[in-house]
């Protein structure tokens, strides 16, 4: 956040100003651009990127959730998929069952993530990292089984098909409105983030993220906000997920594997702990990753006796990707992109921007 | 000699290259022993040429006897006579150890700990001991006698031992030479019968009055003044 | 009976997988998640030994154990190494990694397809009857018969061994380990070797009695139970995890439902963990640490 002092020319000279998200004029300008962008790109987009850009928004939603979790309050979670797979039940079975509009599926499943959430938190009053991680990758099994075992006694062992939404007597199908509502949600889930971060909650998340017992004695109820921390980012992930069953159509266990726990892990790292830009760009890039890969695998001679192999070339590269980035470049991709900032904004010298490492 | 935060645990940490796991190094400067740059070495590596620090906490294996602790330094490829003669030199020093040798080490004392981490030291066959705020959380009759090992070890295996102490009366009894740091520098060293003659360590260190007394004020003023000369 | 002779089968299994865990944990405070796929690759190592040395099946298995070992030592030499003094949390995600990166590999080698080291071998799998009338495959009682031999062997190294004792000190104060001569990047790298070692023996033994292919990734994700329920840096605590998860196990498949076999482990191992989170037979003080 931009908290920090500015290199030079912009002072803050109230409160207001102080607290205002979008400060320089700069800022306001690249902001409009990009939104502008975003809201136009629709209109210039092919079917598949419309698909690649509402996969980007939801892969956002849930990384910036995670993010909250691990990157800012410091919680190791290996249940994510779990919690994804919770929210696209919700809706599953509640369309199934009692044909049930999105605007109660929704709300349940965000209920259903947040009452998950306590459950995954409860352990992290008593456990550190290593033990949370486990307990919460335990609790992931769990939801998966109970899912599974939904889909068996009900016979929908290949999945539940959900009928798309409907709004006002017209169901959603077209791709242009899911990209709006999707990049409307990936959204309000970053100003909920920002706004979280920047106030009582973020301090106290970062302060018992930091050292527990100092945080504890610096008056932050250490249990409360822990589960304050599961609680939000469960919710979050959740709805993410029932917008994922939305979106899809179809529910299935198979979609909630550990590999994706995995991703959603790899773009937190990858896009840089503890920044919420990280987040975004680590979804972008772990969501586009694959095409990339199968863009590089197809254009090399020979390419169709490769295809078979595309999941596993797919496997080892991530994972690649992944020990190169936690080897060498601990800030993930957020500390790429100040370093080319600073660059840019410092050339010719060779000095930092004052307080610029944190943004 | 020195107050908190001066450097003496650094400087120690940097001479045995304990500073390396910190991921902090040394980045001005030469540190050499026996003719061989040694800066920035992994610490096993300085314990082999004979550079052996005795850290001020965690100084013993708490899980591990003290025959244990005395045995895990050697080289698993010694010969049996040659763990023998190493383990031996422990006790002939320390000879409260040998009816410990099945003890475990969280469970010593302070002070038997600190002689399990002397003796442990000694095992690595040092040229150079290192050791740590000697006297931390000890009663000053132990450290008097903890001291005066030290000077029998040294008198008796001829290595150079290298103390960091509080207690400027104790030390300046036992050692041959003494340096006095401040804010990283040294800022005074020579014999320790010289420092103990030395005006500014009577008034600071011995706690002995020259002439009338000061007020605060004036030994801050000191102080500060020293620092920038330092 | 029967049950009785599949509990120690599963539990024998549990055991020498987390046997891996517990070692590697215990020297370096490292949680290593991509140990299911290092058993995994132990396994297709011997696949692939067997088809080399097709008249020498003693020669195969050694060379596969040989090679194991070196995959340990080379994860470690070239991979964790680096993230010594690290972050446990950074850690922990480069092991994710690395069993991500291991499963891409394996697929590209040898391919999904099922595969059977024991056709391979050309050595057969006859049942025993037991007294009971209970039946066991050879495979599994050399399981068992293995788990046994790797306990006794891990206990007296890490008792009266001078490497073993050194392994314990260093898990204990690795910087004092240091201070006092032991080479911690050799005894991490040793923690590593009989780490990955102990887990390829489990994959090899698993593949010989069951075929080979990625459902194997899950059995060493269950064995994470068994190694936490036991504690995670006690020998024998994981033995005993072993026990307790598999009769849950074994008792849960054959009273309740199939389904269950991959909930169960999870099951108990959250129930341990709000009981007694630093394991049964773990250091209490551990959980501060990390």
């Amino acid at each position: 956040m931009s908290r920090s002092p500015r290199a030079s020319g912009y002072f803050r000279t109230s409160y207001d100003q102080d607290l205002a998200l979008v400060q320089t004029r700069l800022e306001r300008t690249s902001l409009g651009v990009f939104i502008a962008a975003l809201l136009a790109f629709p209109l210039i987009a092919s079917p598949f990127q419309l698909d690649l850009a509402c996969q980007v928004f939801l892969a956002s939603i849930g990384a910036l959730s995670l993010m909250l979790l691990t990157g800012y309050a410091g919680q190791i979670s290996l249940g994510h998929a779990g919690l994804l797979a919770a929210g696209a039940f919700t809706v599953g079975i509640l369309f199934r069952e009692t044909n049930a509009p999105f605007w109660i599926t929704l709300p349940a499943a965000a209920a259903v993530g947040g009452l998950l959430g306590i459950i995954f938190g409860l352990p992290s009053l008593r456990l550190r990292g290593l033990y949370l991680a486990v307990s919460t990758l335990a609790l992931h099994f769990v939801v998966i089984y109970l899912g599974g075992e939904y889909e068996a006694r009900r016979g929908f062992s290949t999945g539940i098909v959900v009928d798309p939404p409907k709004l006002g007597g017209v169901s959603i199908t077209d791709a242009r409105a899911w990209y709006f509502i999707l990049l409307g949600a990936a959204a309000a889930t970053l100003l909920v983030c920002l706004n979280l971060l920047r106030a009582r909650t973020g301090r106290a998340w970062r302060a018992l993220r930091t050292r527990e017992t100092v945080a504890e004695a610096l008056g932050i109820g250490v249990a409360s906000y822990k589960l304050l921390a599961f609680v939000i980012s469960s919710a979050v992930t959740a709805v993410a997920g029932a917008l994922f069953a939305y979106y899809r159509g179809f529910v299935s266990v198979e979609a909630f594997s550990l590999f994706l726990t995995i991703q959603y892990l790899a773009m937190v790292i990858i896009g840089g702990m503890g920044s919420l830009l990280g987040a975004l760009l680590g979804a972008i890039f772990v969501t586009l990753f694959p095409y990339i890969i199968e863009i590089g695998l197809l254009a090399l001679p020979g390419a169709q006796r490769h295809a078979s192999l595309l999941f596993a070339v797919n496997y080892a590269a991530f994972g690649l990707v992944m020990i190169l980035f936690l080897m060498f470049e601990p800030l993930g991709l957020v500390g790429m992109w100040r370093r080319m900032q600073n660059y840019f904004l410092l050339w010719p010298f060779k000095h930092r921007r004052a307080g610029g490492s944190r943004g | 000699m020195g107050t908190n935060g001066a450097g003496k645990t650094t400087t120690l940490r940097a001479i045995s290259g304990f500073l390396g796991i910190d991921d902090a190094r040394v980045t001005e400067g030469a540190i050499t022993f026996k003719g061989a740059r040694i800066e920035n070495r992994p610490p096993h590596e300085n314990t082999r040429r004979g550079i052996v620090l005795v850290p001020e906490r965690d100084k013993v294996f708490p899980n591990l006897t003290v025959a244990e602790n005395l045995a895990a330094p050697v080289a698993p490829a010694a010969a049996a006579i040659e763990r023998r003669r190493r383990e031996a030199l422990a006790y002939q020093f320390f000879p409260q150890l040998a009816d410990l040798r099945h003890r475990v080490g969280g469970l010593l004392s302070g002070g038997e700990r600190q002689m399990l981490a002397l003796a442990s030291g000694l095992v690595c066959e040092p040229e150079l001991l290192l050791v740590d705020e000697l006297s931390l959380g000890l009663a000053p009759v132990v450290v008097a006698d903890l001291l005066r090992r030290l000077a029998e070890i040294r008198r008796q295996l001829g290595i150079a031992i290298l103390v960091v102490e509080q207690s400027a009366t104790v030390a300046l009894e036992v050692a041959d030479y003494a340096y006095v740091m401040e804010n990283g520098r040294i800022v005074l060293d020579g014999t320790a019968e010289r420092l103990r003659r030395h005006p500014d360590i009577q008034e600071f260190y011995l706690g002995r009055k020259s002439g009338e007394r000061r007020s605060y004020r004036e030994v801050k003023q000191y102080r500060r003044s020293r620092r920038w000369y330092g | 009976m029967q049950l009785i002779v599949n509990i120690t089968v599963l539990a024998a299994i549990y055991a020498l997988l987390a046997c891996g865990y517990v070692l590697i944990y215990r020297v370096s405070r490292v949680m290593n998640m991509a140990h299911g796929e290092l058993a995994m690759l132990g396994a297709y190592l011997l696949y692939t030994t067997a088809s080399l040395f097709t008249d020498h099946p003693v020669g195969a298995i050694a060379a596969a154990l040989v090679l194991s070992l070196t995959v340990g030592v080379l994860v470690y030499v070239a991979l964790m190494r680096k993230m010594t003094g690290q972050m446990v949390l950074a850690a922990i995600l480069t092991t994710i990694a690395i069993g991500i990166l291991l499963r891409g590999v394996i697929v590209l080698i040898w391919s999904a397809a099922q595969q059977h080291p024991l056709q391979a071998l050309k050595f057969s799998n006859p049942s025993i009857e037991l007294i009971g009338g209970a039946r066991i495959s050879t495979c599994a009682a050399l399981m068992v018969l293995a788990t046994v031999a790797v306990y006794t062997a891990l206990f007296v190294f890490l008792r009266f061994g001078r490497w073993g004792m050194r392994l314990r000190a260093a898990g204990q104060n690795p910087l004092l380990a240091a201070q006092r001569g032991i080479n911690l990047n050799a005894i991490y790298a040793l923690a590593w070797a009989l780490s990955t070692l102990t887990g390829s023996i489990a994959g090899m033994l698993i593949a010989l009695d069951s075929g080979l292919d990625q459902t194997m990734v899950v059995i060493g994700l269950k064995a994470f139970a068994p190694a936490l329920v036991g504690g995670l840096d006690s020998l024998l605590g994981a033995l005993v995890g072993a026990v307790i998860v598999a009769s849950a196990e074994v008792l849960a498949i054959h009273y309740v439902d199939p389904l269950l076999s991959d909930v169960v482990p999870f099951l108990v191992l959250i129930a341990a963990l709000i009981v007694r989170p630093w394991g049964l037979f773990g250091t209490r003080e551990e959980l501060d640490r990390v």
